[in-house]
């Protein structure tokens, strides 16, 4: 902070000093009369609702005018990460680490690096980089609340629950609003509690206005409602969600595919799920759509929207994200399982969750090995997860390990919660407890 | 003031990923960016039309787009706004409203705005979207609520100027939100044209130095026009404030000073799902330099937790050493003087004596509240410049709509009361709409469905544009006291545009800088 602090009139005289000489660029043209090519201006032309193309090309103007100012270099990083949110190309990662990385060599204790930082880690799933970042920016300023919200995730993911509920519970005493109550929902779905979890989503979307932030927990909303089994609440939800950002929010547009295929409207939902993969090219898109195929007999359809989904959680790979949890859980069903099972063992020490666990569990039952899957799935549920995906591998595997009363006591309560969470796995829980009773 | 930290924080938007595959990893949104929940500006003048009472405009929710549905933008629900009054000069609220809202969608089936047919009144059928709220008056004994009233319920806020095809008569639509209250008060709440006015780039536009005198050149533009905020606007009689329960005799008068801010509080909640928790605040908003200019990097949190009875501890030595001084130095060697700065403590934090100061020993706490005599009468020629330019109607003694706090600010800095007068300025004098006479004074919103409704619109229009198609750059005069409105007449769109954004960046970047990006992480 001291540090900071000192170097403040510094960093601010540089950045009027780029402005000044912005301004009086325009203003000589303006004396003089000569015409202004927008070529010109628009790479120094930050709007409030630029795009973040034109933002991240006016940041990199900027730069090269101060380059001593660390505070150019974190907005060029945010600005990246956004992008990657918005194109969903993870390429931009190095970018942004790029930006970040530079403004502490600026400013080694620069808070907005270090914070930015540990959320570039999470977003690679790299959580223990994440909660290293997040302890370090807690150290240069404990006063500010949004870094509570990097070592939540950060611990979440690393399986330390009672870390996790204190820092968020910090944060929120410090500053409650959306992003808080997002994660206070997420914590307490993990845990079951998926009223509660509800309740929470409910306040964050509350906070949201009119806004990206507002579609992002809508839609978490709206598949709280569909893990509970309340369809109709869970369309509705989606179509706020999708009706609040301009050209509509993909998450929203899948959540009314799972609509339409738990109502049993394969064509309506493929239709959705289509637009979706359109607009965002995100994994869960083809799986759904190669789920609804497979059901419908068009195995070489389905088998071909499978490949896709593995290209798509592959091309992260390259990019610095951990996807092994996630390429385990894809490989156990729609690959080889032995090699699903090596890859959910490989990431434990690194993102030793329920999640892992949950991928690891599944992974050894598709390879055969059910007393292992037992004991993690056992893990898998120890917080007590309600999510229908969760209970139904966590029953299947209890009646593959010759565990009956776990397994009906986990696919009575799908059942009754959540009857028709997926086309595909659906029908075959329910058969499994028509053996069970 | 407050939303330049919007703009600086937009720099650096949430990550956004949608939900991954198997995983329950969620990126869900970790940025700071909190509209529902950001006091933008504060307002509170006696109003030439209403000599007797005080008049407070609170705005909320920076940079609506007018054009921004279809699910528009509203206040939160689940928040509580207050505007709090200190009649004793404490800091410590003795008087508060609360704002609590509350929305309906009459058909959950339909996100238009209006159900097909055109709506004429607040109140038709028509209208699918309502948000109401419900006003509470609050009495406080050190702190602790001692007395509460419901002074209404239900009271709808006008819809948003979505266009003419589904609100034909939008005057008439929104006139109807006002509300008269028992005893004389008024209220209104809702979507309102944002009265602030700056040009974010010209704040510190060296041009303006090389005149004489106060006041700068103009044609600086306002990079807030055709953006629209959430106000609430509550008109209350003198006897309603005071420290006394009466009326204001004269500007001499004990009970003259009320000082005003207004916050925003969120409810806490237990993590792990018992019970509810209380309401704690997350921002508030009194003079318009204090939180923009002088808390620092990485204590805006703090500061918009805290209260104002604690200023004088949490944040005293910034405004007794304002860095931004020592920057107009550096920039532009304006002799700001750059320590024990007790004339700004004095403007800001503790009101001028005999002027806006309360009276007697209370007079010396420094507390971040917008202080007004209601004694001195309303001008009826508001000098932008307020008291710095002897009009003692205006700004530092409460704010007035019109009043150029930038100006002010910039020019109170560089030591315009300790006799070093610079003449800083950004360039625009007034707002790009004009206020109304009368209540709730702040205009209505631009309409939605123009295009040109919200210069972002235009922007976009611009980018989708060939640059060889954009006509010749016409050079624009500035004469010695244009106003900005009639510059940009005489200036093709394009350029002003261009010149706004890029100011935008500049100053976004160096207000970046001067709060680091606790804009965009606090």
């Amino acid at each position: 902070m001291t540090l900071t602090r000192d170097r403040l009139p510094f960093k601010l005289a540089a950045a009027l000093l780029a402005f000044a000489a912005v301004f009086f660029s325009l203003r000589a043209l303006d004396d003089s009369g000569t015409g202004l090519p927008l070529a010109a201006a628009a790479p120094t032309a930050i709007a409030p609702d630029a795009t973040t193309d034109e933002r991240i090309a006016a940041l990199r103007a900027q730069i090269d005018q101060t380059p001593s100012d660390p505070e150019g270099y974190v907005s060029l990083g945010g600005a990246y990460l956004t992008k990657v949110g918005e194109t969903a190309d993870s390429g931009y990662y190095q970018d942004a680490e790029d930006a970040f990385r530079q403004a502490l060599r600026v400013d080694p204790d620069n808070f907005d690096a270090t914070t930015e930082m540990g959320k570039l880690a999470l977003a690679r799933h790299d959580f223990r980089g994440g909660l290293r970042y997040g302890e370090r920016a807690r150290q240069i300023n404990p006063s500010i609340a949004s870094n509570y919200g990097v070592l939540t995730d950060a611990n979440v993911e690393l399986g330390r629950y009672a870390q996790a509920e204190r820092t968020l519970q910090t944060w929120v005493n410090l500053k409650p609003g959306l992003a808080p109550y997002a994660r206070v929902s997420y914590f307490r779905e993990l845990h079951g509690d998926l009223p509660g979890a509800l309740a929470a989503m409910k306040l964050a979307a509350s906070a949201g206005s009119s806004s990206k932030d507002f579609s992002y927990v809508q839609t978490l909303v709206g598949k709280l409602h569909f893990d509970s089994g309340r369809y109709a609440a869970a369309e509705r939800a989606y179509r706020s969600a999708q009706g609040a950002t301009a050209g509509g929010y993909p998450g929203a547009l899948a959540g009314l595919g799972a609509v339409e295929a738990a109502r049993g409207n394969y064509a309506a939902a493929l239709g959705h799920y289509r637009a979706a993969e359109q607009a965002l090219p995100v994994a869960d898109y083809p799986l759904a759509i190669g789920e609804i195929r497979e059901l419908q007999g068009r195995q070489a359809a389905a088998g071909r929207s499978y490949a896709r989904t593995e290209v798509l959680i592959r091309r992260e790979i390259p990019n610095g994200v951990d996807v092994r949890a996630e390429l385990a859980l894809f490989r156990a069903e729609h690959g080889d399982p032995d090699r699903a099972v090596a890859l959910a063992r490989a990431t434990l020490p690194v993102r030793p969750s329920v999640t892992t666990a949950d991928s690891l569990a599944w992974s050894l039952h598709k390879a055969g090995n059910q007393p292992a899957a037992l004991r993690w799935s056992q893990q898998a549920m120890r917080l007590g997860s309600r999510d229908p995906h969760y209970l139904y591998r966590a029953g299947m595997i209890s009646l593959a390990a010759g565990d009956g009363d776990r397994a009906e006591r986990l696919l009575s309560t799908l059942e009754s919660q959540s009857p028709r969470f997926n086309p595909l796995y659906a029908p075959q829980a329910r058969e499994a407890l028509a053996q069970l009773r | 003031m407050k939303k330049l930290a919007l703009v600086a924080a937009l720099v650096a938007v949430a990550i956004a990923v949608p939900l991954s595959i198997g995983s329950s990893h969620r990126e869900a949104p970790l940025s700071s960016i909190d509209p529902t929940g950001d006091d933008t500006d504060l307002y509170a003048f006696t109003a030439e039309d209403a000599p007797g009472a005080l008049t407070i405009v609170s705005n909320w929710v920076p940079f609506e787009d007018p054009a921004g549905g279809p699910n528009f933008y509203k206040f939160d629900d689940n928040a509580y706004y207050y505007l709090n009054i200190d009649n004793t000069g404490d800091g410590v609220a003795d008087i508060k409203y609360l704002f609590d809202f509350d929305s309906k969608v009459r058909n959950p089936n339909s996100f238009l705005y209006g159900l097909g047919k055109p709506i004429d009144s607040i109140n038709s059928p028509n209208l699918n979207q309502v948000q109401t709220y419900t006003l509470t008056r609050e009495e406080l004994s050190n702190g602790n609520v001692t007395g509460s009233k419901v002074l209404a319920r239900n009271v709808p806020t006008p819809p948003s100027n979505v266009g003419p095809k589904t609100i034909p008569d939008y005057d008439k639509v929104q006139a109807q939100a006002v509300k008269s209250l028992p005893g004389g008060a008024k209220v209104f709440a809702g979507q309102r044209d944002d009265p602030f006015y700056a040009s974010l780039g010209r704040i510190f536009d060296t041009i303006n130095l090389t005149g004489a005198g106060l006041g700068n050149k103009g044609g600086g533009v306002d990079d807030l026009a055709g953006y629209a905020v959430h106000s609430t606007v509550l008109q209350l009689p003198e006897s309603e404030v005071t420290v006394d329960g009466n009326s204001v005799g004269s500007d001499k008068s004990k009970n003259a000073v009320v000082g005003v801010w207004s916050s925003t509080e969120r409810q806490t909640i237990d993590v792990n799902g018992n019970g509810s928790g209380a309401y704690s605040q997350i921002s508030r908003l009194g003079n318009p330099l204090v939180n923009e200019v002088i808390i620092p990097l990485g204590q805006k949190d703090k500061f918009n937790r805290t209260t104002p009875d604690q200023d004088v501890t949490n944040y005293g030595k910034y405004v007794l050493q304002p860095e931004l001084a020592a920057v107009l130095n550096i920039l532009f060697d304006v002799g700001a003087p750059e320590k024990n700065r007790t004339d700004i403590v004095q403007a800001v934090l503790q009101g001028i004596p005999g002027l806006n100061a309360f009276p007697g020993k209370a007079g010396k706490n420094a507390t971040d509240t917008l202080k007004i005599n209601l004694g001195v009468p309303p001008s009826s020629n508001p000098d932008r410049l307020g008291v710095l330019a002897k009009d003692n109607a205006g700004y530092p003694n409460g704010r007035r709509l019109t009043d150029d706090v930038v100006d002010i600010d910039l020019q109170v800095v560089a030591g315009a009361l300790v006799n070093n007068k610079v003449p800083l300025g950004d360039g625009v004098d007034q707002n790009d709409v004009e206020f109304l006479d009368a209540f709730p004074y702040v205009a209505a919103p631009k309409q939605g469905a123009n295009p040109d409704a919200a210069y972002g619109s235009q922007i976009k229009a611009l980018a989708s544009a060939g640059s060889d198609q954009l006509p010749a750059f016409s050079a624009s005069s500035s004469g010695d006291s244009g106003s900005s409105e009639e510059d940009d007449g005489g200036t093709s769109a394009i350029v002003w545009i261009l010149i706004a954004v890029g100011a935008l960046v500049a100053v976004g970047v160096a207000y970046r800088a001067g709060r680091g990006s606790g804009g965009a992480t606090s």
